[in-house]
């Protein structure tokens, strides 16, 4: 079976929107977690980059994908890449507001200090380096006294 | 206090820089330690499952559910503290002197690995109920946010409960009756964890830190899980089980409260070994503890 560009298209839309296992009202897409969906020998491939390795979720991610496909007649191949490496400036806007006021966890932002979801402080303190999960950490708001989950930036070393 | 329940009642949230009633920041505080705590001593039972786990799967799913309730716990334990009943310290002192709770399906042993999936399966999908039925108006902000990604997490842990449940109802002969056995001891615990009816007097209720009765709570996950282990060609262990003609609905039979009780006295069947065990866990760490807190003085 050829797979045409209209194919391809209908699988990307429906991948898309394959949402997280945790947070069911995010979507892989939003969260940067969809790399690519592209033809690859005779089947389609989809690429994912993990927000951390060893995340617990990833083969339910992949399950889920499949399944996804599958409701088009469609096989995929799932690939976690290594390269681009996840960071949190893959987060669309529209999840990071999901994300600050559904569930008060906030984004480390490129400069300056992290803002508090609850009340908009900038005078958090680091609690711990890991929280719930492996990839945010925790802190605390002396202004609205509300401990804050922020994800983490990893440092990408510039070669 | 009749201004604040109206102010409760209209749907208020408390803040803690706000002013409230002392009966009031006692139950808040008290209802949150006991979660702590629950949050706690159920990581430690992971923790325990993460070597024995069976393959690589299983233990990285076993470690994120351990890293999943200690985390829960250190951001219960920072609300609990803040308002300044008693310290993260003498929450812990007390919990590892045996003079506070823990919810009582920590309270028994875990023998066998489809007991463990029976914990994920029956009891995490119970305290997911009783969790989501706190949230849905909690009066209490600070505790409200921490439950609404609590409970997107424990979902998490349910969905694998359920795969690991149907894995082995459609494993080998062997594996079916291993789950069933599992499930003859964990059924009676999970629909315990609800406790008994609630009180028309319960403050918890009139105080909107809790949404739903008891018993309200008890009756609807009966009528979920009984048709669901039915279905995976389990039998529900009690005898008195029937479905009622007039209604449809599942009626289990009449619950002895008096074991429980016990047990949430730390005198259930195995609350000495998990205290001692919990308390050799925080004696281990005592070393970390010190050196984070030297730590701004050494590398100043």
């Amino acid at each position: 079976m050829t797979i045409t560009q209209s194919d391809l298209a209908a699988v990307r839309s429906a991948v898309g929107l394959v949402t997280d296992p945790e947070y069911p009202d995010l979507t892989i897409k939003q969260l940067g977690i969809l790399e690519d969906v592209v033809i690859d020998a005779s089947s389609i491939r989809v690429d994912l980059v993990p927000t951390i390795l060893g995340c617990p979720a990833l083969s339910t991610i992949e399950k889920d994908v499949k399944l996804a496909a599958r409701k088009l007649g469609h096989e995929v191949v799932v690939r976690f890449c290594r390269a681009p490496v996840w960071t949190p400036d893959r987060i669309s806007p529209d999840a990071r507001q999901i994300l600050a006021n559904e569930y008060t966890i906030a984004i480390t932002p490129r400069s300056g200090r992290t803002q508090c979801p609850v009340c908009g402080a900038r005078s958090m303190e680091k609690r711990s380096d890991v929280g719930p999960t492996a990839c945010r950490s925790v802190h605390w708001c002396p202004e609205c006294r509300n401990p804050i989950e922020v994800v983490r930036a990893r440092e990408i070393k510039v070669q | 206090m009749e201004k604040f329940e109206d102010f409760l009642d209209a749907g208020g949230v408390v803040e803690p820089n706000d002013a409230m009633p002392e009966s009031y920041r006692n139950a808040v505080f008290r209802f949150i330690e006991l979660h702590a705590n629950s949050e706690y001593m159920g990581g430690l039972t992971e923790r325990d499952w993460i070597p024995k786990a069976p393959g690589l799967h299983r233990k990285l799913t076993a470690l994120a559910k351990t890293q999943d309730e200690i985390g829960h716990a250190h951001l219960l334990y920072m609300i609990a503290a803040d308002l300044q009943i008693k310290t993260r310290e003498e929450m812990m002192i007390d919990l590892l002197e045996g003079r506070t709770h823990f919810h009582n399906v920590f309270h028994y042993r875990v023998h066998s690995w489809t007991d463990q999936i029976a914990v994920a399966y029956l009891v995490d999908a119970a305290a997911l109920a009783s969790q989501q039925a706190v949230f849905r108006n909690c009066s209490y902000g600070p505790y409200k946010r921490i439950l609404r990604r609590v409970i997107a997490e424990e979902g998490f842990h349910m969905r694998n409960g359920e795969e690991m449940m149907l894995l082995m109802a459609h494993g080998t002969r062997t594996q079916h009756e291993m789950m069933q056995e599992s499930i003859n001891r964990w059924w009676l615990p999970a629909v315990q964890l609800f406790g008994p009816d609630s009180r028309p007097s319960d403050e918890l209720l009139r105080w909107h830190i809790k949404s739903e009765r008891n018993e309200v709570l008890r009756d609807r996950y009966v009528q979920k899980f009984v048709p669901q282990l039915l279905g995976g060609g389990f039998t529900v262990p009690d005898p008195g089980l029937r479905k009622d003609p007039v209604d449809g609905k599942w009626k289990i039979s009449e619950i002895d409260w008096e074991p429980l009780k016990k047990t949430m006295r730390n005198g259930g069947p195995d609350s000495a070994r998990r205290i001692a065990d919990a308390r050799t866990a925080w004696q281990n760490a005592d070393w970390v503890r010190k050196a984070l807190d030297s730590s701004s003085e050494v590398y100043a």
